[in-house]
């Protein structure tokens, strides 16, 4: 289906970040954090708080200084942050004195330079319909509730028509309906525009039903990939079909599980799907995985 | 039915459109009495009402009235009287006002001609008969107030000055008394009696005392009778304020009469003409030495005609003339400081290493006080225009449609420097903190869309700190207004500070309520300023913006 040159589309490669430490050695944040993504894939990425995810994050999208290692996105390693990586920021981050509109033509007065002033004018038109802002464009940021906010911070990201669409805890201040609400105007968007994407959460409902792949952080210090799960429900996705899959719950256990319980082993990513196990490292913790999720 | 609907859905929008007013204004003891006439919930308004502008309004009152007239007028005396009255400084702003009124009136009957001229000149004379009337009638009115308060005042001395009197007379009969005493010890006194004598001085001690005693109780007695002498009848006074009043209105009439007549422009202009007919008739008829000294005399008169008709009326200065030129020289100061400071305010807050170079200029120069700018700066700007009357510069100024007539001359510039260069501080610092403290996350959202360094300056930068920068010149506006009056004194240009000085110089009776009007006109306009600035504040500013005063 895909073109073999974009099957590794991100990837992620011993990636460092530390802090400067005056009483010792730098503060290693991450370590050895290894990912790679496919083209079109959608990877979320889930830990304790603290762990370095939004680091991780920040980094790919180059807002946050590279310690060691590397991202290569599309072929090509990433110098500092670009338009074809576009972020989705947990609080909305809109320009407070600018209408909607004006909020998403900023990018794309500079992105797209040598369009005409008239495709410009549809492209954030385009981009506001799809989040559902149609007839709010004209509305300034204290004019709207913060989930309109939102859905205008998502449609500037998509002006931008980025091969990476990176979200950074972007439904945390927003109450559930609403939450829900996003989520499906997300998954809707990356099933149009085909994009590779990354979400931080912290909700595990959020991060089994958006994603193909679940990436789970080990605890920081030294935080790095703790184990991955597969996650192959039919896509375009229904709430109440995936909410209803027993699978669901299996993979939603495993998550819990891994944040209760083993968040503090990193090593080689044990990978599973659909609850169960493809690969697997510690005897004594599948075991007990297995009983719980009555695999045989 | 309908229109009833429709003007209670105008009269809303009125309500509405004015408690915005009143908001953006900061005017909000003003929402209360809105809310009051379209009857919302009036016990609260009622109750609001009195808390923001009965108390206050009560407060000024006690201040006013109780404290300063009761007691701080009475307790501080100067060299040219009490403390005026609240009263007499009322009664000086209407006299300053009338001032300003009259010059106007007069520099219109300079420039009368025609039909017009000689109507006014009409109602003119008849004015002056009138005024001349009551004039007459005031004078008398005083003769005959000092008739009655002269009567009434010798009335009150007469029984003290009775008592003195009497008070005189027996000490003197009691002292002669007392001298024939000791003179008879003194002739009965043998040499070598030490007794006698030591009796003979006691007496004259005791003379010497009594004499005292007795003239302190004179000199008492005395000080109660000059007492009512000097005291002023408070109807005679009143009847005198009266007289001067109608002495000063007829002074005014006859000015303008002279201003309609003898000095109007036209007139003078007119006459030099029919001169110069003469003279060229005259011309005609002579010849050689004469006629040379005839006709220079007529280019003599044309020039001056010519002259005469450029010329202006030359009156007096008013203050309402130099609350405007004030207000104009704050302005020009004010935008001249903001100009600058603007600009380097916003390199301050990008670039770390600009601020650390502009540091000591500002840590230097900030604490400067107006007074030391100010003679320097004349003297560079004096420097600048050696012959301000004939500067291409000034003359560009004075030819200016609107602020020709506030006449910009060195001192002027001067002063609006010296404003700018005292105000521009809080302006430089509020936006280099504005510029700093922008969201970092507006900053990732300008790395992200890859602005460039332009659009970051004017989508982002600019935009986000202009609620501090708006605050900093609202400080900057107002500490220009204080320091321009300390800058017109100094510098002799026309405004505010030079009518205190000038009055500060004349000593006059009524100097120092002038000065005390000029303390509350400076008040008020300084008040008008900054609520001027924030109102822009409140424009600019945006939901979450940083430290809006």
């Amino acid at each position: 289906m895909l073109k073999k040159e974009n099957s590794q589309f991100v990837e992620i490669s011993n990636l460092v970040k530390e802090y400067p430490n005056p009483y010792g050695d730098d503060f290693r944040v991450v370590e050895d954090f290894n990912l790679k993504i496919k083209a079109g894939e959608f990877i979320s990425l889930i830990g304790h708080s603290g762990c370095g995810k939004s680091t991780v994050l920040t980094m790919l999208a180059g807002l946050n200084e590279i310690s060691g290692g590397g991202i290569i996105v599309g072929n090509k390693e990433i110098d500092g942050p670009a338009p074809d990586r576009a972020v989705v920021f947990q609080a909305p981050c809109l320009m407070p004195w600018m209408s909607a509109f004006d909020n998403v033509m900023l990018g794309v007065k500079n992105v797209y330079p040598h369009v005409s002033k008239q495709e410009r004018i549809q492209i954030v038109e385009y981009a506001l319909s799809v989040v559902g802002l149609g007839d709010e464009m004209k509305k300034y940021p204290r004019e709207m509730s913060g989930g309109m906010q939102q859905r205008v911070g998502i449609a500037r990201a998509i002006a931008l028509q980025p091969r990476v669409l990176l979200l950074d805890e972007p439904f945390g201040r927003l109450d559930s309906l609403t939450r829900m609400e996003l989520q499906d105007v997300i998954i809707e968007i990356l099933a149009k525009e085909k994009l590779t994407a990354m979400i931080v959460t912290h909700d595990v409902d959020e991060a089994v039903f958006m994603a193909d792949r679940c990436v789970m952080m080990s605890n920081g210090p030294k935080a790095g990939v703790g184990e991955i799960l597969e996650i192959d429900f039919p896509r375009p996705r229904n709430r109440k079909e995936v909410f209803d899959d027993p699978n669901f719950f299996a993979c939603r256990e495993h998550l819990l599980a891994f944040l209760e319980q083993r968040s503090h082993i990193k090593g080689d990513p044990r990978v599973f799907a659909n609850g169960k196990t493809l690969g697997f490292m510690d005897k004594e913790v599948v075991e007990e995985l297995r009983q719980k999720h009555e695999i045989v | 039915m309908l229109t009833l609907i429709s003007t209670i859905i105008i009269m809303k929008k009125i309500k509405y459109s004015l408690l915005k007013a009143i908001d953006i204004t900061g005017l909000t003891f003003l929402a209360p009495v809105v809310r009051l006439c379209y009857g919302e919930e009036p016990q609260v308004q009622f109750k609001k009402i009195g808390q923001w502008i009965i108390v206050p309004l009560i407060a000024v009152f006690i201040a006013l009235f109780v404290i300063y007239d009761g007691f701080i007028v009475d307790t501080f005396k100067t060299k040219s009287g009490k403390l005026p009255t609240s009263s007499k400084i009322y009664s000086s702003y209407k006299s300053i006002d009338q001032l300003h009124d009259d010059e106007i009136a007069k520099e219109k009957a300079y420039n009368l001609s025609g039909e017009e001229r000689v109507e006014e000149l009409k109602v003119v004379e008849e004015k002056i008969t009138s005024a001349e009337k009551s004039l007459e009638e005031a004078s008398k009115a005083v003769e005959d107030q000092t008739l009655v308060s002269k009567a009434e005042t010798a009335k009150d001395v007469a029984p003290i000055q009775a008592e003195y009197d009497e008070l005189k007379e027996s000490v003197k009969a009691a002292s002669a008394a007392r001298d024939v005493e000791m003179k008879l010890l003194a002739e009965s006194i043998t040499p070598g009696d030490e007794a006698a004598a030591q009796k003979l001085l006691g007496l004259v001690r005791a003379d010497d005392a009594q004499d005292t005693l007795d003239k302190e109780k004179r000199n008492l007695t005395k000080e109660k009778i000059n007492l009512i002498l000097t005291k002023k009848s408070p109807a005679l006074q009143k009847r005198k304020a009266e007289e001067t009043y109608f002495s000063e209105r007829l002074a005014f009439l006859k000015t303008y009469k002279t201003l309609l007549s003898t000095q109007n422009k036209s007139l003078i202009i007119d006459e030099k003409k029919e001169k110069i007919a003469t003279y060229e008739k005259e011309l005609a008829s002579l010849s050689g030495a004469d006629a040379l000294k005839k006709a220079k005399s007529i280019v003599n008169q044309e020039s001056v005609i010519s002259k005469k008709e450029e010329s202006e009326y030359a009156g007096s200065k008013t203050i309402w003339y130099q609350v405007k030129r004030s207000v104009l020289c704050v302005f020009t100061g004010f935008f001249l400081g903001s100009f600058l400071a603007i600009p380097i305010g916003i390199f301050c807050g990008l670039n770390k290493t600009f601020m650390a170079m502009m540091t000591p200029f500002i840590a230097i120069f900030k604490p400067v006080s107006p007074i030391v700018w100010l003679p320097i700066i004349l003297i560079l700007v004096m420097g600048a225009f050696p012959n301000p009357d004939k500067h291409p510069f000034m003359e560009f100024l004075g030819e200016l449609p609107l602020l020709g007539v506030y006449k910009i001359n060195p001192a002027f510039i001067a002063s609006a420097i010296t404003v700018a260069l005292c105000s521009l501080w809080a302006t430089m610092a509020n936006t280099a903190l504005g510029v700093a403290s922008i969201d970092k996350d507006h900053m990732n959202v300008a790395r992200v869309l890859k602005l460039g360094f332009f659009a970051r300056l004017t989508k982002i930068i600019i935009p986000s700190s202009l609620p501090l920068i708006f605050a900093g010149l609202r400080i900057s506006l107002g500490v220009g207004w204080m320091v321009l009056i300390a800058a017109e004194l100094l510098s002799s240009s026309e405004g505010i500070g030079k009518f205190v000085f000038d009055e500060f110089n004349n000593g006059s009776s009524d100097s120092l309520a002038k000065m005390v009007v000029v303390v509350f006109i400076v008040g008020i306009i300084g008040l008008i300023l900054d609520r001027i600035m924030v109102i822009f504040q409140r424009l600019v500013s945006f939901e979450g913006a940083p430290a809006t005063i």
